[in-house]
């Protein structure tokens, strides 16, 4: 970065000049207009957020820049020159970079490997590693060149796709959605480092759906709104307001949810208060649960832990630090290696990953509420009475679909979100263990969802686990808190101060003041 | 002792070069991805390519034919699964099916029902200088036929090619990760096609050498389950290089055994000698089950169609 910046030309702000311009992007997938006439225009040595709900398009307008697609219509133009992509192998070229959602690493072959993958002739390792090493350095972001991908966290995993981009000289970033992988430390990290990187003389295109992310970080921000840009702006001139409002406009929601969502606003550090609970006995009781995972990697150690009828316990802490595996215990997912596990029969989860774990996407939602209880359902398959139970789940869950027939993966992600949570829930009354709610849902329907499992009704209300990455989504939602940290579950007292969230940061790093959990929590 | 010994190993590698060749040749196509079943297919057309070929223009012209031959075979199912978008176990079922059905009818309409001339061009072993006079592995490895020379050759070749070229970089790549070798920019269609090409090439090259090194002559369905025994050593070989190799020696192995059995006087029926590879093919693979080495994309069906 540093020899780039030297290669700008002295006197006049880099900022003036235009990196990228996208013009009147139209993009149709068959009868789906995914861009409408989109437009934007980052300018060099700035950070520029594109904004936009679920679908808005901001991904696609991104591919089109990084020839991942051809537009139907519109124009680029890269330093003021019109050209045409039609590979991403020529925008790479042209030093464009793309960090996907979704890496597009290999597990099974090394960081090198991975990072050398498109060149041409010879493949020396050594020699690519020695540059890869020099240019990770350089930029900060160290990486181990002989790694398997496979055996990276996903942090790192992140670091190889941007040093991927830079060893290809990239000049300008694009990152897809780079914190929804991230825990809160390494998304201030990383959003650190791309400041850093621009105020060098690199560009960086931000896409992210967070606004608290785009304000801190971005120069100039771009809405888009089904297709269309909506606002196109230096931060300077926006408010929280404005941007609220082009997200999410008036009268259109995702799924046709018939009318504006009211937003809810950024939620404050407070632990809601706790719900009077007159029956003593928990729901779900961990004593000395200890769990070794299949790689003999010790993942929970010693946990004591009771959640109990209508509490909602958020679980925090970092990927591989514990929540994973203690939420699946409690979902009867893992068995612990050694402890006891009081639950009853019927636990019900959603996993994080919905698509794979929780339903078939191919599958009618009938169907998939028929899978979803097992051995219940045995021999001659009483279709209309199924099909009237989906209909009714439909009703009570709020599950916008065109009738129990549909295939599940004609719904909205919120949609699905909201069956997979019914479904659970008409399962297993007592209990739900919920992994990521929001994950890869857009803000209207993160808001709905974190919504509903505060109201999550019953006599007596369930009890209700759940993790999130997003610490502002435990916070708003839990009744209690517990951190994991390094396999050990502590619960975090509330602060005093509602907006003050040392502590539970401090309890996700491992520093004291948090107390241990006890079979009876500090009820 | 080395009396029999000698004359089985010799036996076992002659039996495994061409077992090698279609091997190999499968490897490098499912590398990229992409399983070709319809490698039986490939190997009888090589058979009928190299013996007509061989019949025109001697044998080396013979081993061009099989290769080209079975090139062409590989392109049917190149064309089908990967610009029809057709399933692969399908398209190779049909392509072992069609192979197998074509070579009986050409070559009876092309040399009738007396068969082939008996003066089909062969290649005699050369025994190498210096190195067939070493005991043991002279006889053994230095007194064979040119294509198991040449194999000695293509081997580590194609093992560097694998993993210090960039083309063989992304080859593997496609085979791990189509999203992720197309956001390198990798052209996958053009890979998979060349991959799958070279497998049939290298597939009918097994074909004219079981015909002009070993058999002499062309009977119709001689390529005898090889096309399917050289997907297993591919599985038993792990996908690599060195290892497919050594596996192709076992399988040539478990087919010697049968003529060092026979030739013991075992008074057991041949049937059963002739059933040791492929009973060998199915222990081996249910004790190999599970470990997930494979190439990637293999699991993924519906990739192998997509661009």
């Amino acid at each position: 970065m540093t020899q780039r910046a030297a290669t700008e030309p002295m006197g006049a702000d880099p900022r003036d000049h235009e990196a990228l311009a996208l013009e009147g992007i139209t993009v149709r997938f068959g009868p789906v207009t995914a861009l409408d006439g989109a437009h934007c225009t980052i300018r060099r040595g700035t950070v520029h957020a594109i904004l936009g709900e679920n679908g808005a398009g901001k991904t696609t307008l991104m591919r089109a820049a990084f020839g991942w697609l051809m537009p139907d219509a519109g124009t680029i133009r890269l330093h003021g020159a019109p050209v045409t992509f039609r590979t991403s192998a020529e925008a790479i070229a042209q030093g464009i970079g793309m960090v996907h959602q979704h890496f597009m690493l290999i597990p099974a072959m090394t960081v090198t490997e991975n990072i050398a993958l498109g060149g041409r002739g010879r493949f020396d390792a050594g020699t690519t590693a020695a540059r890869i090493t020099a240019v990770a350095d350089g930029a900060g972001l160290p990486v181990d060149p002989v790694a398997r991908v496979r055996d990276l966290a996903v942090s790192a995993q992140q670091r190889v796709e941007i040093v991927k981009a830079l060893v290809r000289d990239a000049r300008i970033l694009i990152l897809d959605e780079p914190t929804a992988v991230l825990t809160p430390d390494q998304a201030t990290e990383l959003l650190r480092w791309v400041r850093t990187f621009a105020d060098a003389g690199g560009t960086v295109v931000l896409i992210t759906h967070k606004l608290r992310e785009a304000f801190a970080v971005a120069d100039d921000l771009t809405v888009l709104r089904q297709g269309r840009t909506v606002l196109s702006a230096a931060r300077a001139l926006v408010t929280e307001a404005h941007l609220i409002e082009a997200l999410t406009g008036a009268g259109v929601g995702p799924g046709g949810a018939g009318g504006p969502v009211p937003y809810h606003p950024m939620p404050t550090a407070r632990v809601a208060d706790a719900p009077e609970v007159d029956d003593p006995a928990p729901v779900l009781r961990l004593d000395g649960v200890r769990y070794v995972d299949p790689r003999g990697v010790t993942r929970l150690r010693a946990v004591d832990l009771a959640v109990y009828p209508g509490e909602i316990l958020g679980v925090i802490g970092v990927e591989g630090s514990g929540p994973r595996e203690l939420l699946r215990i409690l979902a009867g997912r893992l068995t612990p290696t050694t402890g006891r596990v009081t639950r009853p029969d019927a636990v019900g989860f959603v996993p994080e990953d919905r698509l794979h774990d929780a339903v078939i996407p191919s599958f009618s939602l009938t169907e998939n509420l028929v899978l979803a209880d097992g051995g219940e359902a045995r021999g001659w398959m009483d279709w209309s009475t199924w099909r009237t139970i989906t209909r009714d789940l439909l009703a009570t869950a709020d599950v916008r679909a065109a009738g129990p027939d549909v295939p599940m993966a004609t719904l909205s992600g919120g949609n699905q979100q909201r069956f997979v949570v019914g479904r659970e829930r008409r399962r297993a009354a007592a209990a739900l263990i919920v992994e990521h709610p929001t994950r890869g849902l857009d803000l209207t329907a993160s808001a709905r969802i974190l919504a509903d499992l505060r109201a999550l009704g019953g006599n007596p209300r369930p009890a209700v686990v759940f993790h999130s990455a997003d610490l502002d989504e435990v916070l708003a939602v839990a009744t209690r808190v517990v951190a994991c940290f390094e396999g050990r579950v502590r619960e975090v007292s509330p602060p005093s101060d509602p907006t003050d969230r040392t502590p539970y940061t401090r309890a996700m790093t491992g520093s004291v003041e948090t107390t241990a959990v006890s079979s009876g929590g500090t009820r | 002792m080395e009396a029999l010994l000698i004359p089985f190993l010799d036996a076992t590698i002659r039996t495994a070069t061409p077992l090698a060749y279609a091997a190999l040749g499968e490897l490098v196509t499912e590398r990229s991805g992409v399983i070709n079943i319809g490698m039986e297919g490939i190997i009888i057309a090589g058979c009928l390519g190299g013996l007509v070929a061989a019949g025109a223009g001697g044998a080396a012209m013979g081993f061009l034919g099989g290769a080209l031959a079975g090139a062409g075979m590989a392109a049917i199912f190149a064309f089908f699964v990967l610009r029809l978008r057709a399933d692969a176990i399908i398209t190779g079922t049909a392509l072992t099916l069609l192979g197998l059905g074509l070579t009986g009818t050409l070559y009876r309409g092309l040399f009738g029902l007396e068969g082939a001339a008996l003066g089909t061009p062969s290649i005699a072993p050369i025994a190498l200088p210096g190195l067939s006079s070493l005991p043991l592995v002279g006889p053994v490895f230095f007194t064979q036929t040119g294509m198991t020379y040449l194999l000695y050759l293509f081997v580590p070749a194609l093992a560097w090619w694998l993993a210090r070229t960039q083309a063989g970089l992304a080859l593997r790549a496609v085979g791990e990760s189509r999203a992720a070798a197309l956001a390198a920019g990798l052209d996958v269609q053009r890979l998979r096609w060349g991959a799958i090409l070279f497998g049939g090439a290298m597939g009918g090259l097994c074909g004219a050498t079981l015909v002009l090194a070993q058999v002499g002559t062309f009977t119709e369905g001689m390529s005898a389950g090889r096309g399917f025994i050289a997907i297993a050593i591919v599985v038993l070989g792990r996908w690599r290089t060195v290892g497919t190799t050594l596996a192709a020696l076992i399988f040539g192995g478990a087919f010697a055994l049968q003529y060092l059995l026979q030739a013991a006087g075992w008074a057991l029926p041949y049937h059963l000698f002739l059933a040791l590879p492929y009973l060998l093919t199915l222990i081996l693979l249910a004790a190999l089950r599970g470990r997930a080495e494979a190439p990637a994309e293999l699991a993924s069906q519906e990739s192998w169609s997509r661009a």
